[in-house]
């Protein structure tokens, strides 16, 4: 799936911006943003459910269009079935459009209903079923073409943490089956947990893409050092603070490096200059840090 | 093409499965089945009771009862002429009354069928020819039924009379069958002319006629009388009447029928379609008010194109409102070829029209045109709207727009008038199914049936363009309503 130069404007608001952006083929990619950041207008736009403003988008080597939809697979952010229908009726309805066979779609619903611990709700209809079945309905509904693009908008919210881990274990089957699987979420948690890759988004405005590793090291390294002196004066150390006494004349420091300055350098730099030196640590910043320092703390806050 | 049909399927599905489905869909032949039987308890089978007090000799009491009896006669020698005419069983009786037919029935006719022994040697004559298959002849009470004076009635002083014949007008015993009217006649009658009428209720124009009648007859002859004139002449020239030819045309088909009758379907199709359409209308925007307010419509729409979505729901809804009016004109055909009677001799000549392919094809363009013009209106509310409450504030100004003019343009082709506005209507879109299906029975042009179709199918292109876009726009907007003004331009721009 491939943007480039998207964007999109709904009368005066420009949802979203110049955004260039691909995801490899049998990967978890997160797209992370605050509300209001274009996630869910970019989703829209790549199914074809609304066209950008400028640009061009392509999935599975093609355009945008209902024609990809027998390979892909979405869960909306805002949920809902028809809630007279039952819950195998409601799976078999979605299959058909995704052009599936009335038969293939049966048997893949009964499967996934099955898998879901519903089997025994097939025949009941959708206003029958708690909250919690009609949200697994749902995802039933949305993997049950067995798609080569699955598409979750805000997949975890409003989930209790049964079916949170329910769906986890979907998407995690859904790319072990070779599926490249895009959600998005502003739950930093999920998205450490299942994403190879990620692109923090920001008033429509790709802010960063990338690894989660590749993520963490935007932001300045950080250690903690048992030494005799401060490390303030070596090389790449943007700042140092002693936050603690050891015995012998050793104190714990904590130490903020330059940005690019890595961990790596600063030990080369100790041993190179007789840095007398007992322990470093290097404190990993967790990736909501990173989302903050990337899109700004009011933005992250919305 | 696929996804249209699957989504129409499920329309389709929804909608019946709905109980206020069936319910409407059984109206009709819940009415048909039980219609003629509620007639039998509605329809009063029992004469009207006529009691008279005649003191001035009897004559006006003879005279009146002579005259309830060949009214009688003559009506069912009417009847008799018809169902003879209609069956063509006139070789039962050549040169009975009953065997002829464009004539008044006069007294001669009455007392030849009298001579032949009336109704029930007639019926035998009938029976002896009649093929197997042609109904029975049915028979019908009299409207009147002079019932005998009580002594005590006929005795009592003209002061008191009242008072006596309240316990036979309202008698205190239930059961006991009361006099509906009491004609009291003075013994002065010939020179003071007066009578009264005690009645338990309004008594019916019919009889007040027909007493006024009788009565001035009685005063007439005895004038002429008292002027010199033969009891023979007097009572001649009271009986002097014009010889009256009647033409009429044959049962179930013919000039005055034949308007009711090619008039019925047309205008019954008109019904059906204008009802169909108020309740499928109102399930289908139901439908994608749901699809909205359940927040399905973006899964929906990652499946399928909003103009596949939107051609779906059409097709769903028009397969239920055309099945609809599929089974309650079925019904009408198999109570016209099952049932004998009144409701077959009336249906049966009203669907005739379906034996023409024309007319049939007009009929099924009309209906189907108008049904998805009118349903596009409902659609696109289905699809500005959140909830039931919100549409039905556009539905309304909608359906009251549709509805007046067209009850109104029903009754203006019922009573054969309309003219210029009945013309105009007809070549007004959203009123042209309904105009163009109520003037079919009574007639309208070539020209304007095909004009009238040419615009209709236009506007309802213009409507499929222009709705679809907005249907497009409006499907995932959120937040504040759009104006008069974003709505004209939603259906001008394409993409969304």
């Amino acid at each position: 799936m491939q943007l480039d130069r998207v964007a999109k404007r709904f009368d005066q608001t420009l949802a979203v911006d110049d955004l260039s952006f691909a995801v490899r083929e049998g990967e978890t990619f997160g797209f992370l943003g605050g509300n209001g950041a274009g996630k869910t207008t970019s989703l829209r736009m790549v199914l074809d459910i609304i066209r950008p403003t400028s640009g061009s988008i392509t999935v599975l080597g093609r355009a945008p269009g209902r024609e990809n939809a027998p390979l892909i697979g979405f869960l909306p952010e805002e949920r809902g079935l028809y809630r007279q229908m039952t819950a195998l009726d409601t799976i078999v309805y979605f299959g058909r459009l995704k052009g599936m066979t009335p038969g293939d779609a049966k048997r893949e619903g009964l499967g996934l209903l099955e898998r879901f611990g519903l089997a025994g709700n097939a025949r009941s209809t959708i206003d029958k079923l708690s909250k919690g079945m009609a949200q697994k309905v749902q995802l039933a509904a949305a993997v049950v073409n067995r798609p080569r693009l699955l598409l979750l908008d805000e997949p975890f919210s409003g989930l209790d943490p049964v079916n949170q881990t329910l769906l986890e274990d979907e998407i995690r089957r859904a790319t072990a089956d070779g599926a490249t699987v895009v959600f998005s979420t502003h739950v930093m948690q999920h998205a450490e947990r299942l994403c190879d890759r990620l692109l923090f988004l920001a008033k429509g405005r790709k802010r960063f893409e990338g690894t989660i590793d590749e993520a963490r090291d935007s932001l300045p390294a950080r250690l903690t050092l048992l030494s005799r002196q401060s490390p303030a004066g070596l090389a790449g150390v943007a700042s140092a603070r002693r936050v603690g006494e050891a015995k012998d004349g050793w104190g714990e420091w904590e130490v903020q490096m330059k940005a690019g300055a890595s961990a790596g350098d600063l030990l080369e730099r100790c041993i190179a200059e007789g840095f007398p030196l007992r322990r470093c640590e290097q404190q990993r910043a967790g990736l909501h840090d990173v989302f903050i320092h990337l899109v700004g703390p009011a933005e992250a806050r919305s | 093409m696929r996804n249209i049909l699957i989504v129409a399927l499920r329309e389709f599905k929804q909608i019946i499965a709905m109980r206020s489905f069936w319910l409407t869909l059984l109206i009709l032949p819940l009415a048909l089945a039980f219609g003629p039987v509620a007639q039998r308890f509605l329809d009063n089978d029992e004469a009207s009771q006529l009691m008279i007090v005649d003191r001035s000799g009897g004559a006006v009491a003879t005279a009146l009862a002579q005259r309830i009896d060949d009214d009688h006669q003559r009506n069912l020698l009417g009847r008799l002429s018809r169902y003879v005419r209609r069956h063509d069983l006139a070789a039962a009786g050549p040169g009975q009354p009953w065997a002829q037919h464009d004539r008044y029935f006069t007294d001669a006719d009455l007392a030849a069928f009298r001579a032949a022994g009336g109704l029930p040697a007639a019926l035998r004559r009938i029976e002896a020819v009649k093929p197997s298959g042609v109904p029975e002849f049915k028979q019908e009470p009299p409207d009147y039924a002079v019932v005998a004076t009580p002594p005590a009635l006929a005795a009592a002083d003209p002061a008191a009379l009242d008072a006596a014949a309240q316990p036979l007008l309202r008698p205190a015993d239930q059961a006991a069958k009361a006099v509906d009217t009491i004609l009291f006649i003075r013994a002065d009658f010939a020179s003071s002319g007066q009578a009264r009428l005690l009645a338990n209720s309004d008594p019916s124009p019919r009889l007040m006629a027909m007493v006024q009648d009788v009565l001035t007859r009685q005063l007439r002859t005895g004038f002429l009388r008292s002027q010199g004139l033969s009891p023979e002449a007097a009572a001649a020239a009271g009986q002097i009447a014009p010889a009256l030819a009647v033409s009429t045309p044959p049962p179930g088909g013919g000039l005055k029928e034949a308007m009711v009758v090619r008039s019925f379907l047309p205008l019954a199709a008109c019904y059906l379609l204008m009802m169909s359409l108020m309740l499928s209308g109102s399930w289908m925007l139901q439908g994608s008010v749901e699809e909205r307010g359940n927040k399905l419509i973006e899964t929906v729409l990652a499946c399928v194109s909003p103009e596949e979505l939107m051609y779906g729901k059409l097709l769903g809804t028009v397969a239920v409102g055309m099945l609809m009016i599929f089974v309650w004109i079925l019904c009408g055909v198999v109570a016209a070829t099952a049932t004998q009677g009144a409701i077959a001799d009336f249906i049966r000549p009203a669907v005739e029209p379906l034996r023409s392919p024309g007319t049939l094809a007009t009929m099924i363009f009309f209906l189907v045109v108008g049904y998805v013009s009118v349903s596009l209106f409902f659609l696109a509310i289905g699809a500005m709207t959140d909830s039931m409450r919100e549409a039905q504030g556009y539905l309304m100004p909608v359906m009251f727009a549709l509805i007046l003019p067209v009850t109104l343009l029903i009754q203006a082709v019922v009573s054969g008038g309309g003219g210029v506005a009945l013309t105009v209507l007809t070549f007004v879109p959203i009123w042209t199914p309904f105009t163009v299906l109520a003037r079919l029975g009574a007639g309208i042009p070539t020209w304007q049936v095909l004009l009238a179709g040419a615009l209709l199918l236009a506007w309802t292109a213009l409507q499929l363009a222009m709705l679809g876009r907005l249907f497009r726009h409006s499907l995932l907007a959120t937040g504040q309503k759009a104006g008069l003004k974003t709505l004209i331009e939603q259906m001008r721009t394409r993409g969304a």
